[in-house]
């Protein structure tokens, strides 16, 4: 009885010892950790409508297929828009792929960025590349189909990474229907405005 | 132990046992993060680390925990320096820890940091614990970063990331299954110059 006592005050001790260290350790660099993911966030948004002159804040959520949730953010430039910007994610082969997704204010894909990944490195990261990633900006949405031949109208696969591609223009996809969902009707509204 | 001989704990942690080629210990996080020399590097660095701050911590509490309690105190030690380290590392260097995030909870499981405390740190003075900590941290620093030139050079063509060849010679090498191949190779490699050079009998595995 006596040597369990001692047993168990001598885990409880070792115990309440490492939560204060880990605990300290926290308190002074979970401040620090913040700032910098929020500061990271806001470059990668910028990056996406250098043009905007106000700061970007997320207008709204969604929801994709696969049932995570999304934030879908108005850049505008003195009051103006100039780009709507959504982040979203494809399933990959081996990993969630997260990517930022704007749209110029005709609706056309103006830029792709992959955030992080998890593809295999040498084939499924190629999708990282400009010829892969490149291939998104100007097209509209009902041009959003992968092939496994030479086009230009559509999105070419990547040989050898045809999952990867995939995922890559799913998650794109939905994040374009998104968006046209959501501001598709102002902008129509707006184009008829000026052909009448 | 009165009088330690700190030249032969380092060389020790280095060479005669080194942790991935003598040893064979910890191989999983050594094949998944060597497809490049800087995140080996890196992994290296954060495995030194907690190694030499778990061997001084276990050294200055090994009269005080219960023999009977002492795997579950030496994992708890482990973590609390891992979790730090995770931290840090997040609040830092974000650049790293992007990269490397998902492997650094991983070292709490790395049978290398437990071993080093049971085996060494557990008898020893605070002092001789703090070396070899940071000697076997060295040695498996050093192997992955061995892995990692070995694997980044044949599997992309470069180094740091920066293409040296033309094409990618051997891609299978980034490739888990390269891993295996590249470990095998080097260990090899190794104790043929054992034999060869020092008149050692070679080891790998068996030899602990």
């Amino acid at each position: 009885m006596k040597d369990m006592m001692k047993i168990t005050l001598s885990l409880v001790l070792i115990f309440i010892a490492a939560a204060l260290i880990m605990g300290v350790t926290y308190k002074y660099t979970s401040p620090v950790r913040f700032l910098a993911e929020k500061k990271e966030k806001e470059e990668a948004l910028k990056e996406m409508a250098p043009d905007a002159t106000d700061p970007i804040n997320p207008t709204g959520t969604w929801r994709s297929s696969h049932g995570k949730p999304y934030e879908y953010y108005l850049a505008t430039a003195g009051g103006k828009p100039v780009a709507y910007i959504s982040s979203t994610a494809g399933k990959g082969y081996s990993s969630f792929i997260a990517m930022l997704v704007s749209l110029d204010t005709d609706l056309k894909v103006r830029d792709v960025k992959i955030l992080h990944h998890g593809e295999t490195p040498g084939l499924g990261d190629q999708i990282e590349g400009k010829s892969f990633i490149g291939q998104f900006t100007g097209k509209a949405l009902s041009q959003l189909i992968l092939l496994k031949t030479e086009t230009t109208e559509n999105i070419q696969a990547i040989s050898g990474a045809t999952i990867s591609s995939r995922a890559v223009t799913n998650g794109v996809k939905d994040a374009v229907q998104t968006l046209v969902d959501t501001y598709g009707a102002g902008v129509k509204s707006a184009a008829q405005g000026v052909a009448k | 132990m009165s009088n330690v001989n700190y030249g032969t704990i380092i060389k020790n942690g280095i060479f005669g046992e080194n942790p991935v080629f003598r040893l064979a210990l910890s191989l999983c996080p050594a094949v998944a993060v060597t497809s490049g020399v800087k995140n080996g590097l890196l992994m290296g660095v954060a495995v030194l680390f907690v190694m030499t701050m778990v061997n001084a911590t276990v050294s200055l509490l090994r009269n005080f925990i219960n023999p009977k309690v002492r795997i579950p105190s030496y994992m708890f030690i482990i973590a609390t320096w891992v979790t730090v380290t995770d931290l840090i590392m997040a609040a830092y260097s974000r650049e790293v820890y992007k990269q490397m995030g998902l492997y650094i909870m991983l070292i709490v499981a790395f049978a290398i940091v437990l071993s080093r405390a049971e085996m060494f740190a557990s008898k020893n003075k605070l002092l001789p614990s703090i070396v070899d900590g940071a000697a076997m941290g060295m040695g498996f620093l050093l192997a992955l970063v061995l892995l990692g030139i070995f694997r980044e050079f044949l599997g992309k063509g470069s180094l740091w990331g920066v293409q040296l060849l033309p094409g990618k010679p051997l891609l299978i090498m980034i490739m888990p299954t390269g891993g295996f191949f590249a470990m095998g190779l080097i260990m090899g490699w190794l104790n043929w110059i054992d034999r060869k050079f020092f008149g050692g009998t070679g080891g790998g595995g068996g030899a602990h």
